[in-house]
C-alpha cells in the first residue's frame, strides 16, 4: 500500500499527528507495536496542565500550553476534570524564618502571575489560604502548616485521549494498525521510502510505502532509527506513580520529597495518584517495573504532608519513560520538557522525522507543528490545521449523567463514568443495554464498567487483545485488580472477536500478567489480601487440563 | 459443656478462626471430648473457595492421560510432598490424611456427597476440570466420570458470568479422555430473577417456590437427545434445604449439577454455613470477635470482643492474608500472638526474610510459586508453632490451616486439604494437651 506518511507509535504524539495529517487530507498509516498509550502517554500523570514551570524561562511557552489546554477541553470536554492543587506553606521551626516567608510570598506571586494565563484554559484564579482555611479544605494534612496557595489544573484519561485521536484519524480515512511493529525503515538513495511491518498477533508482514515516515515511537524510537543509521538523541527518564484505592483528598497536594523534589498526591477519577519520580533509565523500555526504593521514596515524600498515605492501600505502581531531550550535565529535573523534531536528511534518511520530548498537555500543538513539517517535506501547499476546532469522538456534547440515568436503565454513578469515558457516545453504549438487558451488568464497582461498555469498546475501539480493555475502559485496573471483571470481560471480548476457549484463557492470563507487574513492589497491608484473593479466584482457571 | 461463669467462658480448647481449619479443629477436639470455644472475627476464607474440597492438584503424566487414571487424594498429596519439602504435607507426613478426610466427610455429611475411592473430576465455570476429594451433593452429578450420555452445559440467559459455549468447548477436550460429550444450551431464567443479577441474588431467587421448577422445565425443553446430565452455573440455591438442584432435576427429568465457582462463590458460602451449623450442633460455642491475645499464653484468659475466654489449649486457625492470620505492614507478622513468620521457602534464610521488600519476595512469573504468598508460621511435627530459633512456643499452642506457611493455599490446590489435615491433627492434639 502507498501512503503519504507512515506514523510510527500510538502514543499521544503518534495518534495526534495521524489525526492531524488525516484531517489535512493526507493518506496515513499509523503503526503501533502494542496498543495506544502504553508508553509515556498513558503512564504520565494524566494532566493537561498549563506549563507553570515555563513561566520563569519563557512565558510564551506557558501561554501556548494554556491555550492548548483550552483547545483540548474544547475538543474532548467529557474527558477532562478539574484538579485544584494546594501548595502548602511548610515551616521547619516553631517560627517561620524570613527565608521561608520570602519563599511563600514568592509562591504566591508566582501562582498569581499564572492566573493571567488561567482564562485561556478556563482555570480558576489562585487564592491564598490561611491555616484555618487550609485545614477546613483538607483536614487530613499534617498539623502545623502555615497556609497555602491554590493552583487550578485539569486531569484527563490519557489512554483514552490517544484512543480517541486514533479513532478519529481512522474515521477520516487513516489506516490504523495496533499490535503491528515497524520492523525496519526502508531507504533508497538517501530518502526513506516506507517501512516494513509485522503483525505481532497474526505474524502477517508487509511493506507500506510512503515518502515521509514520522517516528513517534517514544522511548523505543532511538533504537528503531538507529537500525536505519539515524541517531535520535534522547535521555529517557523513568517516572513512577502509585495509585491509591480511593480518593484520599479532594485537592491535589504538592509535597517535597526527601531530596527536595516536588511530588504530589492528587485525586484522579475515583482514586488518588502519588507521583512522580524522575531517574535516568538505561534499560530495555519493554522491561520496566517500579522498584521498592521508588515506591518508598514517593510514600515518604507524600506522607510528609498527607500522613494517611501510609495507611492507604496502594493498588498499583506504574511507570513510563519520559522521552526527554538529550543533554549532558543537568540532573533529570532540570532537563527541558520541550520537544524537538529531528530530520534524518543529514544521515541519509530524508523524509524521516522523529519527535523527542514534549508534554502530554501540548500534544495537539506538537502534532500541528509536526504536520506542518510533514506537508513541507511532501512539498504540499499549507493546509490550515483544524484539530483544535473539530471535536474528538464523543466530544461534541457532554450528556448530563442524571438525565441519562433517568432515560436509560442505568444507575447515575455508572452513567457518570460512562459519560466521562465516552461523552456523547455513552448513549450508543446504553442502547446496547436496551437491546440486551444482560449487558446492564456492572462488571466493576470501582470503575463502574458496564458489560455493554466492554462490548462497545470491542466493536468500535480497535480492541485486538483483552489487555487493550485496560486502556479503553479500565478492565482489570480497579482496586480489585480484576476479581470481578476480568473473566466476564474475557468472555464478552471472546464472543465478539471469535476467540476459542484456549485463546480466552491465554488472553486472561496475559491481562493478569500485566497487573501483576504493577503490583509486585506494593504487596503489603490490605493489598496483599487482595492479591491472595485474586490468585485464588483466577487460579482455578489456569489449572492444566 | 463449656462453662459460662461471671469471669467469662471456660473451655478446654480455644480455636481462633472459624474457616475450614478452625471448624475441623473444633469438631475434632469436641469429638475427643473437649469443651470448645471458637472465636472468629468473620467467616473464614473458606467462604471464598470453589465449594469442592481438593486435596492436591492433579498433574497429568501426559496430555492424553485418561480421566479415570487420575490418582486419589493420598497419592496426589504424596506427589506434592515429594516435590515441595516445605509444604505441610511434607513436614507433617500424610499418615493421617485419610482419617482426617473421612472425619470431614462425616461431619459435613448433610452437604457433601459420599467419598469415592477415586477423585471426583469436576468442571469449573471456565471449562477446565479439577480433581476433588470431596464435593457438595449439588456437584455430584457433574462428575465427568459419572455422566452417562452427553452432558448439557446450560447457560442462563441473563447470567453473563457463565458462558456455556466456553465451558462446553473447554470440556470437549476431555471427551477423548473418558469424559462426556458436552453440548451448550441456553435456558431462559425464571421470571422472578432480575436480568443482570449477581450470583448470590440469583441463587436466592431460585430458592423461591416454583422458580427451580420453572428453570427445570425450561431446561427440559432445550436438552439434546439422550442427555445424561445437565451442568449449570454455581448458583443452585444458597440453602441446601431449599433443594434447588433436586427440584430442577425433577422438573428437567435428568440429573443436574453445578460447576465449581470462582469469587464470589455461592458454593463456598454454602460450605461455610454448613461448618457453622455443624459447630453449633456439636455444642461448640462460637464467639464472633477478633481475639486480642497480646502476650498471654494458653491457660490464661484472653479477650474476645469483651468476653474473657480461658482455655487450657489453643489452636490458631486464623488463615493467611485474606483471613488475617498473617499480615504485612512493611514486614511480615502474625497479628494475634506476634509469632515469627517465615517468609520464604528457603529454610536457610529463615525468618529474616520476613523483613525484605515485597518485590524481592516475589518472582516475575505470576504463575510461579511466590515466596511472599506462601509466608506463614513454621510448626513442628506436632503442629506447635516455632519461634525464631526453632523451639516450640508453648506446649499447648497449636496451629492449623493457612496460617502455617510453606504452601500457597490460595493457588496451589491444596488449601482445603491442608486445612482438614492440620485442623484434625491440631484439634485432637489440643484436646489431648488440655487433659
Amino acid at each position: 500500500m502507498a501512503y503519504d506518511v507512515v506514523v510510527i507509535g500510538g502514543g499521544v504524539n503518534g495518534t495526534g499527528v495521524a489525526r492531524d495529517c488525516a484531517m489535512r487530507g493526507l493518506r496515513v498509516l499509523l503503526l503501533e507495536k502494542t496498543d495506544f498509550g502504553v508508553g509515556a502517554s498513558g503512564n504520565s500523570s494524566g494532566m493537561i496542565h498549563g506549563g507553570i514551570r515555563y513561566m520563569l524561562t519563557d512565558r510564551k511557552v506557558t501561554a501556548l500550553a494554556c491555550r492548548d489546554s483550552g483547545y483540548i477541553q474544547r475538543i474532548a470536554p467529557h474527558l477532562l476534570f478539574r484538579i485544584p492543587f494546594l501548595m502548602p506553606f511548610v515551616s521547619r521551626g516553631e517560627e517561620a524564618t524570613l527565608r521561608e516567608r520570602a519563599e511563600w510570598y514568592g509562591a504566591e506571586v508566582y501562582v498569581g502571575t499564572y492566573d493571567l494565563f488561567q482564562p485561556l484554559k478556563r482555570g480558576k484564579p489562585s487564592a491564598r489560604l490561611s491555616p484555618d482555611e487550609l485545614y477546613a479544605l483538607e483536614p487530613g494534612l499534617r498539623p502545623g502548616l502555615r497556609g497555602a496557595v491554590t493552583l487550578d489544573e485539569w486531569g484527563i484519561d490519557a489512554f483514552r485521549l490517544c484512543v480517541l485521536n486514533a479513532l478519529d484519524a481512522r474515521a477520516r480515512g487513516a489506516d490504523v494498525r495496533t499490535w503491528t511493529e515497524a520492523r525496519e525503515i526502508l531507504r533508497e538513495g538517501g530518502r526513506v521510502r516506507g517501512v516494513r511491518w509485522r503483525d505481532a498477533l497474526t505474524g502477517e508482514e508487509g511493506e507500506a510505502l510512503a515518502p515521509v515516515v514520522f517516528n513517534a515511537g517514544g522511548a523505543w524510537s532511538p533504537a528503531l532509527a538507529r537500525r536505519s543509521g539515524v541517531p535520535v538523541p534522547m535521555r529517557p527518564g523513568k517516572g513512577v506513580h502509585l495509585t491509591l484505592d480511593r480518593r484520599l483528598s479532594n485537592y491535589g497536594v504538592i509535597c517535597a520529597a526527601v531530596d527536595g523534589r516536588q511530588i504530589f498526591v492528587m485525586p484522579h477519577e475515583s482514586e488518588s495518584i502519588v507521583g512522580t519520580t524522575d531517574d535516568d533509565y538505561y534499560g530495555d523500555p519493554d522491561d520496566l517495573e517500579a522498584t521498592n526504593d521508588e515506591v518508598e521514596y514517593l510514600l515518604e515524600g507524600a506522607a510528609s504532608l498527607v500522613p494517611d498515605v501510609r495507611r492507604a492501600r496502594i493498588t498499583r505502581a506504574w511507570c513510563g519513560l519520559r522521552t526527554t531531550i538529550y543533554a549532558y550535565g543537568p540532573n533529570e529535573d532540570a532537563l527541558s520538557r520541550e520537544h524537538q523534531l529531528h530530520d534524518g536528511a543529514a544521515h541519509g534518511a530524508a523524509g524521516l522525522l522523529s519527535i523527542v520530548g514534549g508534554k502530554l498537555a501540548s500534544y495537539r500543538a506538537q502534532s500541528e507543528e509536526a504536520t506542518d513539517r510533514i506537508l513541507e517535506l511532501l512539498g504540499r501547499p499549507p493546509v490550515p490545521c483544524r484539530t483544535h476546532e473539530e471535536p474528538l469522538p464523543g466530544g461534541d456534547e457532554v450528556p448530563d449523567p442524571e438525565a441519562l440515568a433517568r432515560e436509560w436503565p442505568v444507575a447515575a454513578p455508572v452513567a457518570a463514568r460512562l459519560v466521562y469515558r465516552h461523552g456523547s457516545r455513552a448513549r450508543e453504549v446504553l442502547r446496547l443495554v436496551k437491546e440486551d438487558p444482560r449487558l446492564g451488568l456492572v462488571l466493576c464497582r470501582d470503575e463502574a464498567i458496564l458489560a455493554a461498555e466492554v462490548v462497545f469498546c470491542v466493536r468500535h475501539e480497535l480492541v485486538r487483545r483483552l489487555q487493550d480493555l485496560r486502556r479503553r475502559c479500565r478492565v482489570g485496573l480497579g482496586a480489585c485488580a480484576g476479581v470481578d471483571c476480568a473473566r466476564i470481560a474475557a468472555q464478552l471480548a471472546g464472543r465478539e472477536l471469535g476467540w476459542d476457549a484456549d485463546r480466552i484463557r491465554a488472553e486472561l492470563g496475559d491481562l493478569l500478567d500485566q497487573g501483576w507487574r504493577e503490583r509486585r513492589a506494593i504487596a503489603d497491608g490490605a493489598q496483599l489480601a487482595q492479591e491472595e484473593l485474586l490468585r485464588g479466584a483466577t487460579g482455578l482457571f489456569e489449572v492444566p487440563g | 459443656m463449656t462453662a459460662t461463669t461471671p469471669e467469662g467462658l471456660q473451655a478446654d480448647v480455644l480455636v481462633v478462626g472459624g474457616g475450614m481449619a478452625g471448624a475441623i479443629a473444633a469438631l475434632a477436639a469436641r469429638a475427643a471430648g473437649a469443651r470448645v470455644v471458637v472465636a472468629r472475627r468473620s467467616p473464614g476464607a473458606t467462604a471464598l473457595s470453589s465449594g469442592a474440597i481438593s486435596v492436591a492438584p492433579h498433574r497429568p503424566a501426559h496430555p492424553d492421560e485418561p480421566l479415570f487414571a487420575r490418582r486419589g487424594p493420598l497419592d496426589a498429596a504424596r506427589a506434592v510432598a515429594a516435590t515441595s519439602p516445605d509444604h505441610p504435607y511434607a513436614r507433617l507426613g500424610l499418615d493421617a490424611l485419610d482419617d482426617a478426610l473421612a472425619f470431614a466427610a462425616r461431619e459435613l455429611g448433610g452437604l457433601l456427597a459420599p467419598a469415592l475411592e477415586r477423585p471426583r473430576v469436576l468442571a469449573t465455570a471456565f471449562g477446565s476440570a479439577v480433581s476433588a476429594a470431596l464435593c457438595q451433593r449439588s456437584m455430584e452429578a457433574g462428575d465427568l466420570l459419572a455422566v452417562r450420555g452427553p452432558l448439557a452445559v446450560a447457560g442462563l440467559a441473563g447470567h453473563l458470568a457463565f458462558d456455556a459455549g466456553l465451558v462446553a468447548a473447554g470440556l470437549a477436550r476431555f471427551a477423548a479422555r473418558g469424559g462426556p460429550r458436552a453440548h451448550a444450551v441456553a435456558v431462559d431464567l425464571p421470571a422472578v430473577v432480575a436480568p443482570a443479577a449477581k450470583p448470590y441474588d440469583l441463587a436466592r431467587a431460585l430458592e423461591a417456590p416454583g422458580a427451580a421448577e420453572e428453570l427445570g422445565e425450561a431446561l427440559r425443553g432445550v436438552l439434546p437427545g439422550g442427555a445424561g446430565a445437565a451442568l449449570l452455573p454455581p448458583v443452585l440455591g444458597l440453602d441446601p434445604a431449599a433443594r434447588v438442584p433436586e427440584r430442577v432435576a425433577a422438573a428437567a427429568g435428568l440429573p443436574v449439577a453445578e460447576t465449581l465457582s470462582d469469587v464470589p462463590s455461592v458454593p463456598g458460602l454454602r460450605l461455610q454455613r454448613a461448618l457453622d451449623d455443624r459447630l453449633r450442633e456439636a455444642g461448640v460455642v462460637i464467639v464472633t470477635a477478633a481475639v486480642a491475645a497480646g502476650w498471654a499464653a494458653p491457660g490464661e484468659a484472653v479477650d474476645a470482643g469483651g468476653t474473657p475466654v480461658r482455655a487450657s489449649a489453643w489452636v490458631l486457625a486464623t488463615g493467611r492474608f485474606v483471613g488475617g492470620g498473617v499480615a504485612r505492614r512493611g514486614t511480615l507478622f502474625e497479628p494475634a500472638l506476634r509469632l515469627p513468620v517465615q517468609a520464604a521457602e528457603g529454610r536457610e534464610a529463615g525468618v529474616h526474610l520476613a523483613a525484605r521488600p515485597a518485590a524481592s519476595l516475589t518472582v516475575r512469573d505470576r504463575r510461579a510459586p511466590q515466596p511472599l504468598l506462601s509466608a506463614g508460621l513454621r510448626v513442628d511435627a506436632g503442629l506447635r508453632p516455632l519461634d525464631e530459633r526453632g523451639r516450640q512456643v508453648h506446649a499447648c499452642l497449636f496451629a492449623a490451616g493457612a496460617v502455617i506457611g510453606g504452601h500457597e493455599q490460595a493457588t496451589d490446590g491444596t488449601g482445603l486439604g491442608v486445612a482438614i489435615l492440620t485442623g484434625w491433627l491440631a484439634g485432637r492434639a489440643a484436646a489431648a494437651a488440655a487433659r
